[in-house]
Formats: C-alpha cells, sequence, structure tokens
C-alpha cells in the first residue's frame, strides 16, 4: 500500500504521476486523452504505467483526479435540462442578473442565456427576511403545486434558489426534501447548501450550474468508480476541486460545480510542491499554453483563494484558487489595430491549424512564429522532432505585420515577444500588486508549453530576481494532485459587530461550523490525526460592501477571538490592500469561514539519492544563432543545452537555450542557470 | 513637447502600463468605497489625463459620461490654478456643471497631478457618484426642483489637498453639507487613496520609460485614436441626418421637450448639429454640455467603432453645435440632476439619425431613460437617517441580427443593480417583485427587449419616495417597421391591490408600511417588420411567458 498517483485529464494528454511513499520513487506517464470518454484513457495509462515501472496494482493506496468533465460539459452546453424554483416575484432574476451588458460600448454583445429557460422557473410563494426571519413559509398545497410542474416539465435536475436562504435555510430545505421524495431519481441542487453567501444572484448562478453538471458529473464518476474498483480496488479515490483541495467522489458528486477549475488549480498545487521542495516560499505562477496564460500566487507555501469569478459568462461564487487568465499563449495571432498599434491576442491560432511555424497549414503570425524567426525554437523541432519548424512558413507570417508598421520581420518578431510579455506582466500585477503584494519579493514558477520561452523577461520587468523552471513543466499538474490535502470549505453568512473585548457572540456560529466539518471528517473517514482546519473571517468598515479576508491562524473554534485583536488585523488587512485605513470606524464581521483538511501525511524522512560525481560544465549540443536585442541587429551565437544531461549542482550563464521534450527555456546575456539537487532550473535574472 | 517618435510596439507597450494604471485605481475605488453607488453600481470612473488636461487613458468600465466630465474639471481647474500653483501632493475636488466641467452634483471629481524630477507630467483623476450631496432631497436627484442651488453643494475646482496636507475647512464644509457626512467621509477616503495610487504607479512607470518618452507618447495616442476614428466615421455616407424625438417632461409640468439633431457628415469629419432643441427648462432634466458632448462620444463610438480607445482623440472627433441656453447647453442656473435620462434620450435621437445610413449598426429605441428611484427616512432600529438611490434598467432596442436584451441598463449607463439581499440588509426595505415586463418589449422581426418591474416596500417607517422616470410618456419607437416598445409608470399599491399611479417624476411622495412602490421601466422597440419573425422565435416568445397569447396573435398572427 505504498503509491499515490495522479491523474490530470487535459484537452490533449492524460498525464500521471505516481509516487512511492516509502522509497520515495517517482512515474511519470503520459497517453492521449480520449474525450468521449475520458475514463479510457485513465485506464489504459494506468494499466500502461504500471507494468512500465512495475507498480503493483494493489499497492497503489491513493488516486487522486483532476478532471474537466464539469467545464467541458458546460462550454459545449452538453448539461442537463435543469428547472429552478425560486421566491414569487423572483423568477426572471437569473436573466435580469446584474442588469448590465457585458462591454458598455458594444451594442451587439449579450451575456450567455441563462441555463435554465424561463419557462422552466418556476414561483413558489415563500419569504425569509434578511435577518433569518421566516417572512412567509411554503403552504403545503403551494409545494404539492410545484412539485407537479417541476414533475410535468421532465427535468433532470433542479434548483432551489431562495431569497435569505442563507441566513435561514428552512424553506429551501423542505422544498427541497419534498422534491426528492416526489420525483425519485431527481437531482436537487439547493442554494443554502452549495454555497450559503449572501448575494442572490451570484449563489442563484453557481447553484444553477451545479445542478446543470450534476447528471453529467455522475455518470462520469459512476462509471470512474466502477473501472478504477475493479483494477485498483484498494486506493482511496480523491477528486481535485477548484480550491485546491480533494474531495471524496461522493461528495463530487453532489458538488461537481467545486470541480469547474481544478485543472488550473492543480498546476498551483504542483508549483507549490515543487517550490516547497526547493524551499520557496513565496511564488508566482505562470502557465503559459498555447492559447492563454494562467497566473496565481502562492504566499507563505499557500495559494491564495478567491471566491468571485466568472466561468464561460457565468458567475461562480465558490472558494478558488485565484488564478488570472490572459490571452497570451504560443498560438496567440498578433495583429494590426485600427489606429496602426501591434496587439497580440487574445485571438488564437489554436491547435489546428496552429501557429504557421508547424506547418499545418496556420498563415497568421503568432508568437510561437515569432520565437521560431528569433532562432529561440529547434529548428529540428519539439517533441524530439516529431513537429518540425517551417521557418519559411514563420517569416512569411511575421511579414504580414512586420510590413504595414514598416518593421524588419526580426525587430517585429521581437516587438510580438516584448508585447506578449507585457501582457502576461500586467496579468501577473492583477494578482499581485493590486492585491498589495510586491512581486520583487516572489520567485517566478514557470510552466506549460510556452513558458520558459518567456518567463525570464516577465520576471526582468517586474523586477523579480529569481525564476524556477521545474524539472517536468509538463506533468506539474499530475503532480499536483498527489501532494493534495482533502479539503472542504464551510461558511456562515452572518453579520456581527466587532466590539471590545472577547467576541462571544462568535462562539454559536463557530461551534455550528464546526459540528458540519466534524461531520465531514466522519463521512470522508479522516483519522484524528490528519485533521486540521483554519478559521478566516470576512470584515468590513460598517458601510462598505467588499469585505477583506483575515485568516486566524492561531484561533481555536472553542474560543471567542478578542475583538481588539480582530481590529488590528483586519485595519493591516485594509492598509495593506487599499493604502488607508480609518482607525475609528466601526468594523464588522460578515462571513465567518471555515476550511477543514485531511491532510495527506507526507513522509519526511524520504532522502533523495545526492550525487557524488564530480560536475563538469555542462557542454552545449549545439550553437546556434538567437537574437535577442534588435539593437545589435545580429543574432548571437548561442549555445543550446539539452535538459536532459543538466545535473544538480551544474551551472551555466546566459545567453542560453535549454531544450527538452515538450518546451525550451531562454536565457538572456548575463543571466545565470543552476540547476538545483531537485533538477530544477533556477535561474538568476541579469 | 520633445521630437520624439515612438514606433508602435513601444507605444501598445505604453498604453497597456496606462490602461493598467486606470484600471488598478479603479477597482482600489470599488472595493474601498462606501455608497452603494460606487461599491456595487459602479458608477465611477478613473483616468489618467497629460499636463494639459487633455485625456489619455480611462479604466476599461468607466462610464461614458464621465469622460468629458474629467475633462470639464481639468479645463476649470487649468484656467483657474495657473502652472506654478499647481504643487506635488495637491488633490483639487470639484462637482459643479457650470463652472467646473460637471454633469451634475452627485458626481464629486478629483484630480491629483503627478510630479516627475519637479514637473507636472500627468493628472490622475476619478469620478465618484456620491448617494447624496444635501439639497432639498435626499439624495440630490428628484423632479420638481427649478435651480442649482436646490440640488446640493455646489463645488467649484478647489484643493481638498495642498502639498500633501489636507485642506480641514474645506472638507469641513463638504461634509457639514451632506445626509450621511460618514458615509461621504468613507467615499472621499476612498477617492483619495486612489488618487494616491495612481500617482505613485504613474512616477513608477515614468522611472521606467523617461518623463519626456511619456508627454510624447501620451501625444501619439491621442493622434492614433482621432485618425482611426475619423477613418471610421469617413466610412458613414456622407450627408445631412436629422430626427427628432421629445422628452416626457421635466418634473416641473413642462411636457413633451423637443431634442432635434441634424447630424452632417462629410470625409471623415462630423457634426451634431442641436439646432431646434426646446430652450432649457425649468425642471432637473437639463443637460450641462460635457455631458451631451460625452453622449455623442458614447453613441459614434458605439456605431461606428467600439473598440476605439477612450481618450481626447474621441472627444475631438465629435464636433457639437448646440446653443448654450438650451435643453442640451444649459447654462447657470439650470437643475441638471437628472441629466442623465436627456443623454439617453440623446442617444436614441443621434441613432435614428442615422439609422439609413448605417442600418446594420442602428438599433431600436431603447428604455431610453435612467430611470431612477431615491428612497429615504428614518431606520425603526436607531433612527439613524438613511438614503438609498437606484436605477433600473429596462428593454434595449431590437437589433439588425437579433433581439433587444431583456431587463438591462441600456447605452450609456451600465451600472449594476444592489443584489436584493443586500439592500435588505442595509435598507429598511423589502423587494417584493423584481421581473420582466410581460408583452413590454416592441414587436418586430427581431423585437425589443422587456421592462423590468421592480415593487419595494417600506419595512417598520414611512419612507419617502423621490422618482425619476423617462418614457412613461412617449415609446420606445421602433425601426424599419418594428413596433414601438411599452411605456413605463411609476405607482403605489396599497394594501388592498389597488393602484395608484405617480407622475413621470414623483417628488417626497410618503410611502407608509404596507404600500408598495412600484416601478416600472419601457420595453425597447422592434427592428424590422414583424411579419418576417421566424416561427421558431415565435414559439419561444409564446413558451417563455414573455408574450401573452393576445400578444402573439395580434403582432404575429401566432396562435
Amino acid at each position: 500500500m505504498t503509491w499515490t498517483v495522479g491523474v490530470d485529464v487535459g484537452g490533449s494528454f492524460t498525464d500521471f504521476f505516481a509516487v512511492n511513499e516509502h522509497d520515495g520513487r517517482t512515474a511519470v506517464h503520459k497517453v492521449l486523452s480520449t474525450p468521449q470518454n475520458p475514463a479510457q484513457a485513465i485506464i489504459q495509462g494506468l494499466r500502461e504505467m504500471c507494468d512500465d515501472h512495475g507498480i503493483a496494482t494493489h499497492a497503489i493506496s491513493r488516486f487522486s483526479h483532476g478532471t474537466t468533465v464539469g467545464t467541458n460539459a458546460l462550454i459545449q452546453r452538453k448539461g442537463a435540462r435543469v428547472a429552478l424554483v425560486t421566491t414569487s416575484g423572483f423568477r426572471d432574476l437569473l436573466e435580469i442578473g446584474r442588469q448590465t451588458r457585458p462591454s458598455i460600448f458594444s451594442l451587439q454583445l449579450d451575456h450567455p442565456a441563462p441555463l435554465v429557460p424561463r419557462g422552466l422557473c418556476f414561483e413558489l410563494d415563500e419569504r425569509t427576511g434578511p435577518g433569518g426571519e421566516i417572512v412567509r413559509s411554503p403552504s403545503d398545497v403551494g409545494i404539492l403545486e410545484t412539485i407537479d410542474r417541476v414533475r410535468e416539465s421532465g427535468v433532470d435536475a433542479c434548483a432551489v434558489c431562495f431569497l435569505f436562504s442563507f441566513a435561514a435555510d428552512s424553506n429551501e430545505r423542505r422544498i427541497a426534501a419534498a422534491l426528492r421524495k416526489g420525483i425519485p431519481g431527481l437531482y436537487v441542487s439547493r442554494s443554502s447548501d452549495i454555497y450559503p453567501e449572501i448575494r442572490e444572484f451570484e449563489r442563484f448562478s453557481t447553484t444553477v450550474l451545479n445542478a446543470y453538471l450534476q447528471p453529467v458529473f455522475d455518470e462520469y464518476l459512476t462509471t470512474l468508480e466502477s473501472v478504477l474498483g475493479e483494477i485498483i480496488p484498494s486506493a482511496a479515490i480523491g477528486i481535485n476541486q477548484s480550491n485546491g483541495g480533494l474531495t471524496s467522489i461522493g461528495t463530487g458528486r453532489d458538488y461537481p460545480v467545486r470541480t469547474i477549475l481544478s485543472g488550473p488549480a492543480a498546476g498551483v498545487l504542483g508549483s507549490i510542491h515543487v517550490a516547497l521542495e526547493s524551499s520557496y516560499k513565496n511564488v508566482i505562477t505562470l502557465d503559459m499554453g498555447g492559447t492563454s496564460a494562467d497566473v496565481g500566487l502562492v504566499r507563505e507555501g499557500e495559494a491564495d483563494l478567491s471566491t468571485s469569478r466568472d466561468v464561460a459568462g457565468f458567475p461562480v461564487r465558490l472558494p478558488m484558487i485565484d488564478i488570472h487568465t490572459v490571452g497570451a499563449g504560443g498560438g496567440s495571432v498578433a495583429w494590426i489595430d485600427r489606429d496602426g498599434l501591434l496587439k497580440v491576442g487574445p485571438r488564437s491560432a489554436g491547435a489546428d491549424p496552429g501557429p504557421a511555424c508547424y506547418g499545418r497549414g496556420g498563415v497568421e503570425p503568432t508568437v510561437s512564429d515569432a520565437n521560431a524567426v528569433l532562432g529561440r525554437l529547434d529548428p529540428s523541432g519539439l517533441l524530439g522532432g516529431k513537429m518540425k519548424i517551417d521557418l519559411d512558413a514563420a517569416r512569411n507570417a511575421i511579414r504580414l505585420v512586420a510590413e504595414p508598421i514598416g518593421h524588419s520581420v526580426e525587430a517585429t518578431a521581437l516587438g510580438i515577444s516584448d508585447i506578449v510579455v507585457a501582457n502576461m506582466v500586467r496579468a501577473v500585477r492583477r494578482i499581485s500588486v493590486e492585491r498589495g503584494y510586491d512581486p520583487r519579493d516572489y520567485t517566478l514558477m514557470s510552466f506549460g508549453g510556452a513558458g520558459g520561452l518567456h518567463a525570464v523577461e516577465v520576471g526582468r520587468m517586474l523586477g523579480i530576481r529569481k525564476v524556477v523552471v521545474p524539472h517536468s513543466p509538463g506533468i506539474l499538474c499530475a503532480m499536483g494532485l498527489v501532494v493534495a490535502d482533502m479539503k472542504e470549505d464551510l461558511v456562515r453568512s452572518t453579520r456581527l459587530p466587532v466590539t471590545d473585548g472577547n467576541l462571544e457572540s462568535l462562539r454559536p456560529v463557530l461551534e455550528g461550523l464546526a459540528k458540519d466539518l466534524d461531520d465531514w471528517f466522519e463521512a470522508e473517514r479522516i483519522p484524528g490525526c490528519d485533521r486540521d482546519c483554519q478559521i478566516a473571517l470576512d470584515m468590513r468598515f460598517v458601510g462598505q460592501n467588499h469585505e477583506l479576508r483575515v485568516p486566524l491562524p492561531d484561533a481555536s473554534v472553542d474560543s471567542a477571538p478578542s475583538g481588539s485583536r480582530l481590529t488590528d488585523m483586519f485595519l493591516t488587512e485594509h492598509r495593506r490592500c487599499y493604502g488607508y485605513a480609518n482607525a475609528d470606524d466601526r468594523i464588522e464581521i460578515i462571513n465567518v469561514r471555515l476550511t477543514g483538511f485531511g491532510r495527506r501525511r507526507r513522509d519526511s524522512s524520504r532522502e533523495r539519492k545526492r550525487s557524488n560525481r564530480e560536475l563538469k560544465c555542462p557542454r552545449p549540443v549545439t550553437v546556434r544563432p538567437v537574437l535577442f536585442d534588435i539593437a545589435t541587429d545580429t543574432p548571437a551565437d548561442t549555445p543550446v543545452f539539452d535538459r536532459e544531461v543538466l545535473e544538480p549542482g551544474q551551472w551555466l550563464r546566459g545567453p542560453a537555450v535549454v531544450r527538452q521534450l515538450d518546451s525550451t527555456t531562454i536565457l538572456g546575456p548575463g543571466d545565470i542557470l543552476l540547476v538545483d539537487e531537485h533538477r530544477n532550473l533556477v535561474i538568476d535574472v541579469s | 513637447m520633445s521630437d520624439l517618435t515612438i514606433d508602435p510596439i513601444s507605444l501598445e507597450i505604453m498604453l497597456n502600463a496606462l490602461r493598467s494604471v486606470a484600471d488598478e485605481t479603479y477597482n482600489a475605488l470599488t472595493r474601498s468605497a462606501y455608497s452603494t453607488n460606487i461599491k456595487e453600481r459602479r458608477d465611477h470612473s478613473t483616468a489618467v489625463m497629460d499636463a494639459n488636461g487633455r485625456l489619455v487613458a480611462q479604466a476599461e468600465n468607466s462610464l461614458p459620461v464621465h469622460l468629458s466630465s474629467m475633462a470639464g474639471l481639468m479645463r476649470a481647474l487649468l484656467d483657474k490654478y495657473p502652472g506654478a500653483e499647481i504643487r506635488e501632493g495637491d488633490i483639487f475636488v470639484s462637482n459643479d456643471p457650470h463652472v467646473a466641467g460637471g454633469s451634475h452634483l452627485p458626481d464629486i471629481n478629483l484630480a491629483m497631478p503627478v510630479f516627475v524630477n519637479g514637473r507636472c507630467l500627468a493628472f490622475v483623476c476619478n469620478i465618484a457618484h456620491h448617494a447624496d450631496v444635501g439639497g432639498m432631497v435626499p439624495g440630490s436627484i428628484a423632479g420638481g426642483m427649478t435651480e442649482i442651488y436646490q440640488e446640493g453643494l455646489r463645488i467649484p475646482a478647489v484643493k481638498l489637498f495642498d502639498q500633501g496636507q489636507l485642506v480641514r475647512d474645506i472638507f469641513d464644509i463638504l461634509l457639514l453639507n451632506v445626509r450621511v457626512p460618514d458615509e461621504r467621509k468613507g467615499d472621499y477616503n476612498a477617492q483619495i487613496a486612489a488618487c494616491r495610487l495612481g500617482e505613485r504607479r504613474m512616477q513608477e512607470f515614468a522611472g521606467r520609460h523617461g518623463p519626456e518618452t511619456l508627454e510624447t507618447a501620451f501625444g501619439e495616442i491621442i493622434r492614433r485614436t482621432e485618425d482611426r476614428l475619423r477613418r471610421a466615421v469617413s466610412e458613414i455616407p456622407d450627408g445631412t441626418y436629422s430626427f427628432e424625438d421629445m422628452m416626457d417632461d421635466d418634473g416641473c409640468e413642462n411636457y413633451d421637450i423637443v431634442i432635434r439633431i441634424t447630424v452632417r457628415v462629410r470625409g471623415g469629419r462630423i457634426s451634431f448639429d442641436f439646432a431646434g432643441t426646446a430652450p432649457q427648462t425649468a425642471g432637473n432634466i437639463n443637460a450641462p454640455i460635457n455631458a451631451s458632448h460625452a453622449t455623442l462620444c458614447y453613441v459614434l463610438k458605439a456605431l461606428v467603432d467600439p473598440d476605439v480607445p477612450n481618450n481626447e482623440g474621441v472627444l475631438n472627433v465629435c464636433e457639437m453645435i448646440a446653443e448654450p441656453g438650451t435643453l442640451v447647453n444649459c447654462v447657470a442656473p439650470a437643475p441638471c440632476a437628472a441629466r442623465a435620462n436627456t443623454c439617453q434620450r440623446i442617444v436614441d435621437v443621434v441613432i435614428g439619425a442615422l439609422k439609413d445610413a448605417l442600418p446594420e449598426a442602428a438599433v431600436a429605441a431603447s428604455n431610453g431613460a435612467n430611470t431612477a428611484a431615491v428612497y429615504s427616512g428614518a431606520r425603526p432600529d436607531s433612527g439613524e437617517t438613511y438614503v438609498y438611490l437606484e436605477t433600473i434598467g429596462g428593454g434595449f432596442g431590437g437589433r439588425a441580427a437579433k433581439d433587444g436584451t431583456d431587463g438591462v441598463q441600456v447605452h450609456s449607463t451600465n451600472t449594476s443593480n444592489l443584489p436584493i439581499e443586500v439592500m435588505e440588509t442595509e435598507y429598511p426595505l423589502r423587494v417584493s417583485r423584481y421581473e420582466l415586463v410581460q408583452d413590454s418589449g416592441g414587436a418586430g422581426e427581431h423585437r425589443g427587449g422587456l421592462a423590468i418591474r421592480r415593487d419595494v416596500e417600506p419595512i417598520g417607517h414611512v419612507c419617502n419616495f423621490s422618482g425619476q422616470g423617462e418614457r412613461f410618456r412617449h415609446a420606445p419607437w421602433g425601426l424599419f417597421g418594428g413596433s414601438s416598445g411599452k411605456t413605463g409608470r411609476f405607482a403605489l399599491i396599497l394594501g388592498s391591490g389597488r393602484e395608484t399611479r405617480l407622475s413621470g417624476k414623483p417628488m417626497s411622495v410618503e410611502v407608509p408600511p404596507g404600500v408598495t412602490i412600484s416601478a416600472q421601466t419601457a420595453g425597447g422597440g422592434g427592428y424590422g417588420d414583424p411579419e418576417k419573425r421566424s416561427a421558431d422565435r415565435c414559439q419561444e416568445d409564446f413558451d417563455s411567458g414573455k408574450f401573452s397569447p393576445e400578444f402573439m396573435k395580434r403582432h404575429y398572427g401566432f396562435r
């Protein structure tokens, strides 16, 4: 019972990473994804990996899984037919939303149509008030009529969303229970269960999304559970969530919306793992792929969370790893705007036809074409030569934008690279500077196919001194899954003034949350020694409407924290985020959060084999001209190294190119690279 | 200015950084403000101006009407203060439409110079709509007022900070004249913090590129935008296009107030001539020239090039001709709190004029209003005064390729609603209905969007209600054969269910508990002949319940 396996299903590949908890051995595997039935690739890959590495299937004790089944069903609109039961007078709430248009100047753009057509929105006469008081209970007749209407509509799933259910959920509970009883087999999602937080539209939207995904997700998990049950019957299965923690299959079934951004979340977890191994606690992650770049921020080994975000145009309010996505990838297309400025992205040439340099019929100039022109991509091609580079096609593509702005092909290619870097810099500023964190205090961790090509430049523009490219940037997500904890976020929306003295009013709220958390620990069968929890409060000045989250690292659920201490912590946080705080103003607590963890036991005795061999300076496999600066105008002869032969302890000075199977790392003149003991490339930015 | 030239690549990178400054200050202001107007409805804007007061970059989510108010403040400020009197650490404040370039009093304007190497390089500005600026009625927006003095405190361009020091005397006057000073103080603090953040970011930015390069870039950005928009304008067929529509009333019993426009297009130049528009009126729907000009910029952009950057170049292209003393170019002491309604109508009128020149881009008339409802009173628990303002969306006009959007803010306003759960938590009010209005969208090949109905009832106290409605008399017209949308109304609904209709601009109506205030906006007009509406769309209209069987039969012969 010694192996933990992480499986990340992506659009193109299904990645595997396994670690032996005893001796630290690892195994890596990659197979093509099977989007029609993702479980197929999982089974195939699992079998192959076990065969290749001599892993006995019964020795696999944990199986952690990241999936895009939910995300894909949403994007392709392949979810369930959903009905909505809501408070009388508010059937149009989903459609009106915040009554805004996505872009003020566009007369044509609209928000996506709601996932529940208006004909399937049913009103029930009931009402709860802001203090949790029940203004009107639904009548028995009303409930029976509603059940009939839902039944007649023939839907697969139903969302129950009442106003103020976060404050008192009894009305919602009653109708949800009646629906379950009255219509066997109906999937029911209720807003006070999905995420009981104030702001009706966002809560309703999240709940409807959950209902929409439930049948699809349940079917998938049922298939997966039964096939895994045959191959690895003794493994505990964990499903990755957008908050960066795992959950059981049972919980995953009930809350598919929690997985909606689990893919990028796993990447951040993988980064944390790599960073902690090499003792970096503060890291900005940059995952640059073909179509976009995801950036995230890790403080003291923990990812920043955000609770509001749009997914495919729908607001989702749940704790999610705070990832900012920008349309900057290898396939991002360069174009000239109407005012003559050169732009890059957000449109991407995608995988098909893709960048011109890959010779699959693409003609538009992309970031990859610019990199090809600059000599940064290996002319012999990627994936060990499977994807050849067509330099002429790349030059022809870049010429399309070079001529109108009167620049040479080379200068334009450098410009495209500079602009895509600037776009990523802006994204990093969003999650760092704009949140009150100085990127210069952070290490930049770069992964994804295109990350290494631009990471050092992004770091340089932000004043970041160290850039780390992990040993296996292509399987970082799968790696993240292996180290993830079990995690459950609980919240109560409440309004408590922060007063002097101990906050006794907080105690019953915390006790209620603690009880729910105990239920979760029991349900997930998490042993006592692995249980852990964190308390955080969302606080604001009375009269403000945006809350700041203040974590209470040393608080426990059975003691009431002191008001003056909370005040200090809040004021500090407010100053950090907004540059000011009015010490005289009253402060209130809006949400109380309790996060439970089932900590994954980490074997600290694991020791890496250190190499005793004498280190030689790495030897370049070849030399090729690479253009770094248009002022010099001539490409510098630049040494190219193979990643595979770089040994821990070796170092080299840029300019240099480091190539590996699925990615390339570029060092500018003066940058210094050291291979650390975990084979990560650690680059000191000059 | 130096003779440096900047290539299109460096310029793109600098523009990117400038927008980043504007966006960052915008987000900081959203998150730290106190007024629901700012924090939830996002009725605020931020921008970077050059040392000459020209608008260089605006935050992505800034509101169109704020575009030229900022430019107006800068003109007033630079006229009043010679260069030597503008010093590092100063922050200027203003709101007055008649002497300080504002567009109505609740929009408080702040501007801070950015000094680099002892020289003023730029200004960072922000505008935020405060929930109250004093005056005759809570919320400072209601019908019935005839002079700007009744609408609240008038602030000319003055220093709120002098070289980093708060001018306490000014601040005390500002706060004494408003109804909920603690809340306003929070808003000012958020605006001040946003200015300082912008100053810091601009200084860092100048440190990277050098102030001379930035000055050159400012000019180049504006020039390129102007060229770009002129090219787009040159694609409008040359000609003279006219249209007129009417405002319902001004809240002082003057009805059917004409807005007339003649648009002249010739070779990349476009002028908007308001000859024939009514004189300024007694009530508060007068628009200061900056508000009207900003509206023209909005509608031109929306019609020909929605993605053109927002800067001085856009203002330069839109030539506006309007006599002072008219509805669209009012002079002191005209009240203008509800100028947004007039601005919305200007949009409809311009689109009406250009419909034949730009039939693909044109849309039928929309809600065409900035329907505002202001609730105030004493909280039953504490007795403290509260003031709460909201604006309600309506139907968007039918479009060339699709239906108008249902229940949405239209055209030059795009402010969010306040979540009902937040509203009821903060104010002693209960919302009993928030829904689309059946049959309110005009029929057409592409129908108009539906109006919104929002019913609110006071809890445990007598609420003072004031409202600003438009398109309650003059329905949003259809285009190319589409029919009109339905007009809106304000009403009181008594416990018995009986409905009493209020005027379009009710002022200080006392509403006891048990009585419901019902606001209903207008639906959009339809686009194209209803006969051409596809059977599928008709079926959908029917199934969704958005239209009654009678309506479907009457307009489409659908059964």
